[in-house]
């Protein structure tokens, strides 16, 4: 009895170590959400601070931040700025990422971009978003082969912008990722006092890269 | 194919380190911000009731509830307009919101959906929450599930819930023992744990639960001399509770921790290290060597009396729990994954307990009645611990054999027969004056060792079944697999080779290394008359042997609770409806959703 006793301890102790193991299983790929070779970016690709930013296309702050962020993305001249088309809100939300990523095959994913971010409001639906689209000077026809063409590409990179919100825990948009930092909607003075705290991080050593 | 390697970016964010701090306040996950509760008057009106946090407020028109998909009409009360270049003209509500549903429902079940932001400046996606009418229990089912975000984002301030995903329009899971498990996850208190004492009660008869009773038998018979009846009734509760105690565990630390623990403890490491205990307690029953406590611990743990140690059947029931707990069970994982999905751990801890307490119950009987069987001292007291010895050998090699290819896997049989038939004497000397007993071991030895030479063989020439180790002799050619199949671990993989399909619907199977019933199912999906059948379909695999954040991602997107998991989707990606098996598959169920879905 006793020595069954002192095995199904060792038993006991060897789940015991066991039980660390989901927490390693865990990973955000830092890489994929800097540097994935089908997000659209803008700003200088040799930026020094990178800022990454979650953004659907019915959310509001998003919206109300997108010109500072613009702002501060092209006085600054030194930032370098990766869209995440991350559409959690709506249904409709999805259908503008996929015309905005869809227009990066004829090079007009800023003007797409910031053409759906013009449209105010939480509840704008596909139709609206068409329109806007139909506003810029994107080829519609182009357009709409590029959705069906890359339907595959599209959704994978969607997929991949969900897979990375959910690793790193995000839970509402918009979600800026300003150097090491993480953040929410910000005002111009907001995203330029993180931008330099960013910079003073990375002169101590702290970067994410 | 096992994997022990950890991707490069955890290596990364090693590197990195953990010491970033948050620099801007990230706000709190959508159920903290947003609290609904549901009661019921006097008159019996249900009422919903939203507290809404400071800063934080409720679009008027995103509270919306249906039943079944039909809409219920809300008697919404006037909300504050909010006027703002950005968001429009809207109506929000701010600290609480009451509505009183109307009283004529021809359901139990009310899903409801709401959305808000926070004046910082977020929006959360929309929340879609189930009210079971009778309980008035709330379930955030339907969502996609919290996981838990990684434990050391190198963006510091991430929270650990994830955003409510959009419908992904996936049909409604076919019939399964799932889902009926799940539908007891979302009824009272009373008749959940009812319902998985059954559920344990039917997988006692499965085989996964027999190698309990050998050990359960160990213990009694280690009791020794003067074991009753109610000697062995209380041994065996004891172990059958401690058992029942490790599932209960099991689904608290889910629903705590969100993290599926069932397959942590299907790891390699586990299953390897399981396997070492168990050829330990194997050598120790051969009595090769005597593990002896200091005393006093010893004394502690012996119990009261001389019958046996109740505390030793505990401990061991913990561990047979984690050990033999993991074959493939349904309502396991789907009681594991509610667990998780809800962060309900108390819920899923009951209902996890009855599980293992359904399960037990026939071997408290067993203990109880089988107790008397047993031999009290003299040489059979040795006999029948040498023959446990056995079946923990055998324990061990069946959890080994699920890391290997099955060609290894029964030369690992063939081995372990060969030493028992050693052992049993095959190749001991008979006199003239040898006793029935030593001819009969001996006539054991040599059946075993036939067996296990045969076994041997059939691995050498590549088979993996041991009770068909000689089946490339039988002429019938190994079926192969015709179907166009691709084996992927990620969304992005899965992605890329349903849009690289040209057939329509695809059959998209879960499975892991470690999944038996997985195994099975790909043999009946082998077999001549399924293959030709599904020559025709493509195939997806997705392999969800690590349990890693991809896995997870994929069993969300479908809803899948665990492996095996067999659905067919439409080119969109959109799960056909009632296509989807859980469990073992037979040869008449695959054929029925092939010809359902045209395919």
């Amino acid at each position: 009895m006793k020595r069954r006793t002192f095995l199904a301890a060792v038993t006991l102790a060897a789940f015991a170590f066991a039980g660390c193991m989901p927490a390693m299983a865990q990973d955000i790929d830092v890489n994929a959400i800097l540097h994935d070779p089908d997000a659209p970016e803008a700003g200088n690709p040799e930026g020094d601070v990178t800022i990454v930013a979650f953004l659907d296309y019915n959310c509001p702050f998003c919206k109300k931040s997108a010109p500072d962020l613009d702002r501060i993305v092209k006085e600054d001249g030194n930032i370098r700025l990766v869209y995440k088309d991350w559409p959690v809100l709506s249904e409709a939300s999805v259908y503008g990422a996929q015309l905005a990523l869809a227009a990066s095959y004829q090079d007009k994913y800023e003007e797409v971009h910031h053409a759906l971010m013009a449209v105010p409001g939480h509840k704008v639906t596909e139709e609206r978003m068409l329109d806007a689209v139909h506003a810029t000077d994107v080829d519609m026809q182009q357009l709409q082969n590029d959705v069906t063409g890359h339907h595959a590409e599209i959704a994978a990179l969607l997929g991949r912008t969900m897979e990375q919100g959910d690793a790193l825990g995000l839970v509402s948009t918009p979600t800026y990722l300003i150097g090491p930092m993480m953040t929410t909607t910000l005002d111009y003075d907001g995203f330029k006092e993180t931008v330099a705290e960013a910079r003073r991080r990375h002169a101590a050593g702290e970067r994410v890269e | 194919m096992i994997r022990f390697l950890f991707s490069f970016s955890t290596v990364v964010l090693l590197l990195v380190g953990l010491s970033s701090a948050s620099f801007a306040q990230m706000p709190p996950p959508a159920d903290e911000v947003f609290r609904l509760q549901a009661s019921r008057d006097g008159s019996g009106v249900v009422t919903l009731d939203w507290t809404i946090a400071p800063g934080t407020y409720l679009y008027r028109d995103s509270l919306k509830a249906s039943d079944g998909g039909v809409p219920v009409s809300l008697a919404l009360p006037d909300g504050v307009e909010k006027d703002d270049p950005n968001f429009g003209h809207v109506e929000v509500y701010h600290n609480h919101v009451e509505v009183a549903l109307p009283q004529e429902l021809g359901t139990d079940m009310l899903t409801v959906h709401y959305q808000g932001c926070a004046e910082q400046g977020i929006c959360y996606p929309p929340a879609e929450k189930t009210i079971d009418l009778a309980s008035l229990s709330i379930s955030g089912s339907g969502n996609r599930l919290s996981a838990a975000a990684a434990p050391s984002s190198p963006w510091q301030t991430a929270s650990p819930a994830r955003p409510a995903a959009l419908d992904t329009g996936i049909a409604e899971t076919g019939p399964g023992e799932t889902d009926t498990a799940e539908s007891y996850l979302n009824g009272n208190v009373f008749w959940m744990t009812a319902g998985f004492l059954g559920f344990g009660l039917l997988l006692a008869l499965t085989p996964c639960v027999f190698p309990l009773i050998p050990i359960l038998s160990a213990t009694l018979a280690g009791a020794g001399a003067k074991l009753s009846a109610g000697r062995g009734f209380f041994l065996s509760l004891s172990y059958v509770l401690a058992m029942a105690t490790a599932y209960g565990l099991v689904g608290l630390v889910a629903g705590l921790s969100g993290a599926n623990l069932q397959a942590a403890l299907q790891s390699p490491w586990v299953l390897g290290l399981s396997a070492a205990v168990f050829v330990t307690l194997a050598l120790g029953m051969f009595g090769l060597f005597e593990l002896q406590l200091p005393s006093a611990l010893a004394s502690r743990l012996a119990g009261r009396g001389r019958g046996g140690s109740v505390a030793g059947a505990a401990v061991l029931g913990f561990g047979s729990a984690l050990i033999v707990g993991p074959c493939v069970t349904p309502p396991l994982a789907a009681a594991m994954l509610y667990a998780i999905n809800t962060g309900e751990a108390a819920k899923g801890a009951v209902a996890l307990f009855a599980l293992g307490l359904g399960m037990g119950l026939p071997l408290i009987a067993f203990g109880t009645f089988g107790a008397r069987i047993l031999p009290k001292s003299g040489p059979w007291l040795v006999a029948i611990r040498q023959a446990f010895g056995v079946v923990f050998l055998g324990v061990a090699v069946m959890l080994v054999a699920r890391l290997l290819p099955p060609p290894a896997a029964l030369a690992l049989w063939g081995a372990t027969a060969i030493g028992l038939a050693v052992f049993a004497g095959a190749f001991d000397r008979l006199s003239a004056r040898s006793g029935w007993g030593k001819r009969a071991a001996k006539a054991g030895g040599l059946v075993a060792f036939i067996a296990g030479a045969v076994m041997l063989v059939g691995a050498a020439a590549g088979e993996g079944d041991p009770l068909r180790p000689l089946a490339f002799l039988a002429g019938t050619p190994v079926p192969q697999h015709q179907v166009a199949e691709t084996q992927v671990t990620s969304l992005v993989a899965f992605d890329e080779a349903l849009a690289g399909s040209r057939q329509t619907p695809v059959l998209v199977s879960f499975t892991a290394d470690w999944c038996t019933i997985c195994k099975s199912n790909e043999k009946i999906m082998a077999e001549p008359a399924i293959a030709a059948r599904l020559q025709d379909v493509a195939m997806i695999t997705v392999d969800v042997t690590r349990q890693n954040s991809e896995a997870r991602a994929m069993m969300d997107r479908f809803s899948v609770v665990g492996p095996p998991t067999l659905f067919l989707v439409d080119r969109d990606g959109r799960e056909v409806g009632n296509s989807r098996i859980t469990g073992a598959i037979t040869p008449e169920t695959i054929a029925q959703n092939l010809s359902r879905a045209g395919a």
